[in-house]
This record gives C-alpha cells, structure tokens and sequence, in this order.
C-alpha cells in the first residue's frame, strides 16, 4: 500500500516536473517564433509610413495564430489560416507576458510582447524604429501530449518496479516469517489437555526467535508443573472427601439394610459421629491449607513462641501421659516471631501432636525454643519409628502420608506438615526434617525474631 | 462363598464385610493393606475380592496383576475414588472384572458382588435349578416343585455352593475354606454334620436328587442328565 502510494506520489513529481521543464520550453520557443514574426515586419508601401507582415517570409507551424498591432491599436498583420476565434482569444490580453486561452477544445498558450522593429537598418546609421505588439499563440494539446510521452517511462517502469518488489517482498517475507508462523502453530496447540511445545529446528535457528521459544518453553514447563500441582491436589482433596463419604454412606446403608436392635443402632450413630467428626477435620485443615496459600500474609501479628510452646504442651500433656510419652519442655529467653496467633497454635500443635502419636509408649518427646543470630529456633524430637528415606522428601507434600493404613486410623488426612510448611514460609522461616529409623525424627523450625513492638 | 475385603479405610471394609455377611450369607476376611491383601489372595479360596485402588504397601492394580498372572481366574471388583477414564480401561485391561466408584450405594456393591460371583461360575441367572429343585441367589431360597425348604443360614451357604458345581466332587477342605472366614474355628465335621440335616431336608420335601458323600474324597450333588 505504501509502496503503491510512493509509486502514484513519484510518477506525478515526474509528470510535473516535465511538465514544468516542456512549458518553459515551450514558453522559449513562442518567444522565439514572436521574434521570427517581428522579423518579418516591413515597411508598408503606403502614405501613412505603416508597417505591415510580409507573411512570405516566414515559416510558422499552421496552426498557430499570431498578430502583429501598431501602437495604434490597427492590425498589421495577422495569420490568415486563424478562425476568428482564435484571434479574438488573441486579443483578450493587455499587458506583455505569456498567458493563455481556449476555444472550444482547444487550449492555447500565448505571448504578448511590445516590440520595436528596426527597418532599413544600413551600416553606421540606424534605419526606422517602428514600435510593434506581437500577439502570438501556439496549441498546447502537444506539448500535454509530448509530456505524457516522457513521463511514460517512468510511469510503466515504476509499475513495473512496484510490482516486482511485491512479488519479492511477498516471498522474501514468506519465507522470514515462516519459522514465527510455525511457532505460533504449535504455540497455538497448548492446552490445559496438551502441554506439548517443542520449538522447531527453524524456529532455534532463527536468532531473533529462539529466545522467544525457549522462554515460552520455559514458562510453559513451569505452568504445566503448577497445573500438574493444582490437579493433583484436586484429586487428593477429592479422593479424601470420597471416601469419607463412603463410610458415611455405607454406614447409613447397612443400619438401615434390616431390623436393628436399639444397642445396634446407638452403635452405628456413634461411629457416624465419629466419622462425620473426622470428616469436619478434614474440611478444616483443607481451609486452613487454602487459606494459608490463598491469602496475603498480614503485617504487624506477633507470637510469643515460648508462650505458644507451653500453651500447646500444657494442652497435649494429657494424650501424652496416655500414650506413656513423657513429654519435656525446654526454653531459652523469650523470642517473638512474626506470626498469627492462630498460625503459631497450629504449628506448634501440629508438630507436638505428630511427636506424641509416633512416640512408642514409654517414649520421650522434647520440645526445645531457643534463639541465636535472630533467629528462633524451634526443635521437637521424639524417639518413634522414624520416617523411612523414600518417604522423607515427600512428608510435606500434601495427602502424603507414609503409613497410610496408620494414619487413617489415627485420623491424619496427611495435611498436618503440608500446613505447618506453609505457616512457616509465610513468615519467611524455614521447615527440616531429619530422621533414623527406628531412633527417631527430629523437626527443626527457624524463624525470624521480631524486635519490639 | 467367601470373599476377600481389602481396603485401608477400615471402617468402609467393615461395613462392606458386615453387608455381605449379612445379605449375601458370604464368609468375609479384609485386609488393610496391599501386602496383606496380596498374600491372603494367594491362598486361592476366594470367590470374589473386592480391592481399593490406592492401598498402603501395594495398590489394588499391582494385586490385580499378580493375581492374574498366577491364572487365577476369581472375579475382582475394584472400589476407587477416582473414576478417570484412562484408570478405568487400565484396570479392566490388567484383568480387573468391574469398578465401582466411591461413593458407591451398599445395594449396588452387593448385587455386582453376587452377579460377579455367579458369572465366575459359569451361570448367567440368579436362579439355579438342578432336577425339580431350584435355588434364587437373590431370595437366598431354596425351593422344590416351588413350594420353600426352610434351611438354615449355613445349609443354604453349603447347598449355594455345591448348586454351582454339579456332579462334580466337592472336597470338605474345600468347603470349610470357601464358607468360612478366618475368624471360624474349622471342625471338619461340622460340614459333615450340616450334610446330613442338607439331605434330611431335601428328601422330606420329596426330591430324590441327593448329596452323595464319596468317601475319603468329598460330596457330590447327583443331578439328573437332562437338566441344566
């Protein structure tokens, strides 16, 4: 289009361009022909010592008119071959200069000039200076066309030239932007369903896209990762939530299957209660993980963590003296950490509850806070089975549990770290595990001390 | 029959247990675990397992596999709590028989757990007739020429069995293990005992078609040629 726009703006500079240089050319030689015509002024054989055209002496195009007036205003002479109108066209200017007129179809382009001839003219003497007006004109509709003519050329070569250089450029950019064409294609299949993206050859070759491809490659893996992440969880939470509500069902179902006895009955609602309890736990800490993941972290909530410890361990004694779990409390000085209340309870019950329920009874759990380079510093140790290699790096994964026959009947839905994980990285601390079997785990939490508030 | 449970949510296998206990008349044992699970299979006195799919030690479709690679053709039910296509058709293909997704209604689990075990069986109804007598699994009724035989519990288990496999010798090893469950002291003579009150009942109701008891081998039901 722009290309079209130059092409149109470039033929008509050279039109009038031409055009231009032909009129000044034209306009030299009407002057020149005037000047042939004052040639041919005479001394007229009369009385008045007038002057008059011998039109004899001169060879002029037919179709051009001329004039010649004296200064009285009579024809002198005159082409013979001009219609009246042209002639009347002739006479309508009254200064010097060229200008121009039509009749009918025909344009014409003129001069006036005031001339003084000189006849007789002998040597050392001047002869007679008789003052003439020439009027002469000559058609245009040559020169227009002696124009076209030239500007031909350029015209048909523009053309040509344009069209050329679309081909060319049509194919040139065919062939560049068939790798990003390419690209966009297979860019372009990526789904939720299908995550595949392998950059073509031609795409790497291409200096200009291959950092584009490789990060959208990049950005796709990480994507594709989270959503494995996020689908999978979904799959968990659903599978957790499923079964629960086959117990719940199958329960309902079998005590209403045939004729119970009461003793039967309050049997089954207990276990019901049981089950829709542990089913209520499962709903809460699901929450509790989406809201800790879900949420941003609010500013300017402080827990003392001793505080939280001891609160915790108070509230845990009992289950400890009856799993036989002797359950001790050490403490360094008072350090506050950035956390919710709410956060710290659950991280600390959490951790302390996990220690208890793998102790074997006769077992011993120690709780430790200390602190040092502004950092706190909470252990939990206990000497239960311990957790197994394999299952050590997955124990903070979500639904993860490494027993799960175990757990389920100790009523872990395998959230419990998964939780306390993301507690802790709110507050930008840290979560470790260590663990030996059959010696114990050993749970390490480092968080950040806040000073003051 | 007898039927193996094995599923790491114990109180969803010991409802399932306590139904076909119940209404099917089955013998149950249950495992919470795959290792477990794998090896009670190994015993081959099951006529059904019904196994979760995703299990503590080894997942229902490793069990699955194994099994059916020992060619052991006892019918499988699979219980899941997912129900992705690709899962489904994995399960069927590794030899699984059906699937039914949590959570299931009780009803439906025992109607496929009877329909699974009468088809491993090689019968395509649920009623079962040898000579003038007929037995509805569904029912769990025995009847001769229709009029009922009122049988007990544990005559209708032993009686459903033989039904199943007529003219064939029936050990009573084989019987002990395939209508009790673990939790039962086995006393051999109490098939012999439960027989005996069998062929009491049937005779009184006037069909001569009997349980004959080959010595030192087993019990067989004479059935007429042209029946079946």
């Amino acid at each position: 289009m722009a290309e079209l726009i130059c092409a149109i703006l470039f033929s008509g500079v050279a039109i009038g361009h031409e055009m231009h240089g032909r009129r000044r050319a034209f306009d030299v030689m009407l002057r020149g022909r005037a000047d042939s015509l004052l040639g041919a002024v005479q001394d007229a054989d009369d009385a008045e010592d007038n002057v008059t055209v011998d039109p004899d002496e001169l060879i002029l195009p037919k179709q051009d008119a001329y004039q010649v007036l004296s200064p009285s205003g009579r024809v002198v002479g005159q082409s013979s071959a001009s219609t009246p109108a042209v002639l009347a066209g002739l006479r309508s200017s009254h200064k010097s200069g060229y200008f121009k007129f039509r009749v009918g179809e025909e344009r014409y382009r003129a001069i006036h000039f005031n001339g003084v001839r000189v006849i007789d003219r002998e040597e050392g003497k001047g002869g007679l200076r008789r003052p003439v007006t020439v009027l002469y004109a000559a058609p245009t509709h040559d020169l227009w066309h002696e124009t076209m003519e030239a500007v031909e050329f350029y015209v048909v070569a523009s053309v040509l030239l344009l069209g050329g250089t679309a081909i060319a450029l049509v194919w040139f950019l065919r062939r560049r932007l068939s790798p990003l064409q390419e690209l966009a294609q297979i860019a372009g299949r990526v789904s939720a369903q299908s995550w595949e993206f392998t950059p073509p050859a031609a795409v790497l070759r291409t200096s200009e896209l291959a950092p584009i491809a490789l990060s959208i490659e990049e950005l796709l893996k990480g994507l594709r990762q989270s959503f494995e992440r996020q689908r999978q969880l979904t799959g968990d939470a659903a599978h957790e939530l499923k079964t629960s509500i086959a117990v719940l069902k199958s329960s309902l179902q079998l005590l209403s299957m045939s004729p119970r006895t009461t003793l039967q009955y309050e049997t089954g609602l207990e276990g019901l209660l049981v089950d829709t309890e542990r089913m209520e736990d499962l709903t809460n800490r699901m929450l509790t993980l989406a809201r800790l993941e879900g949420s941003p972290v609010e500013q300017n909530q402080v827990s003392n963590l001793n505080s939280v410890v001891h609160v915790v361990s108070e509230r845990l004694r009992p289950l400890a003296e009856l799993k036989q779990v002797t359950l001790e409390i050490g403490f360094g000085e008072s350090c506050q950490v950035a956390l919710q209340a709410e956060d710290a309870d659950v991280l600390c019950s959490n951790l302390i509850l996990n220690a208890v329920q793998h102790s074997l009874p006769a077992g011993h759990v120690s709780v430790v806070v200390d602190s040092c380079d502004g950092l706190a510093k909470l252990r939990i140790t206990d000497q239960g089975e311990g957790i197994p290699d394999a299952a050590l790096t997955h124990v903070f994964n979500r639904f993860y549990r490494a027993d799960r026959s175990r757990s389920r009947n100790s009523g872990g839905a395998g959230l419990g770290l998964s939780i306390c994980k993301a507690i802790v990285d709110r507050s930008n601390g840290s979560i470790q595990i260590r663990s030996t079997q059959d010696v114990g785990t050993q749970v390490t939490v480092t968080l950040p001390i806040v000073q003051g508030i | 029959m007898r039927v193996l449970v094995v599923e790491d949510e114990v109180r969803l296998a010991n409802n399932v247990a306590a139904a076909l206990r119940e209404r099917c008349g089955f013998a149950v044992d249950c495992a919470d675990n795959g290792i477990d699970g794998a090896a009670l299979t190994e015993y081959q006195h099951y006529d059904l397992l019904l196994l979760d799919l995703m299990l503590p030690g080894l997942d229902g479709l490793s069990i699955v596999r194994q099994v059916r690679r020992r060619k052991d053709m006892t019918p499988i039910l699979i219980l899941t709590a997912r129900d992705e296509p690709a899962q489904v058709i994995e399960l069927l293909n590794a030899g699984a028989d059906d699937y039914l997704t949590k959570p299931f209604d009780l009803g439906e689990l025992l109607a496929r757990s009877k329909a699974l075990i009468r088809r491993g069986k090689g019968a395509s109804q649920p009623v079962l007739t040898v000579g003038r007598i007929s037995l509805n699994t569904v029912e769990q009724t025995v009847r001769c020429d229709g009029n009922l035989i009122d049988l007990s519990p544990t005559e209708y288990r032993l009686f459903e069995y033989l039904i199943f496999r007529p003219r064939a010798i029936v050990s009573a090893r084989e019987l002990l293990e395939h209508l009790y469950d673990y939790n039962w002291q086995h006393h051999s003579n109490v098939i012999e005992a439960h027989i005996s009150n069998l062929r009491k009942k049937l005779r009184a109701a006037g069909e001569e078609t009997s349980i004959a008891t080959i010595r030192g081998r087993g019990y067989r039901l004479e059935a007429p040629d042209k029946q079946i």
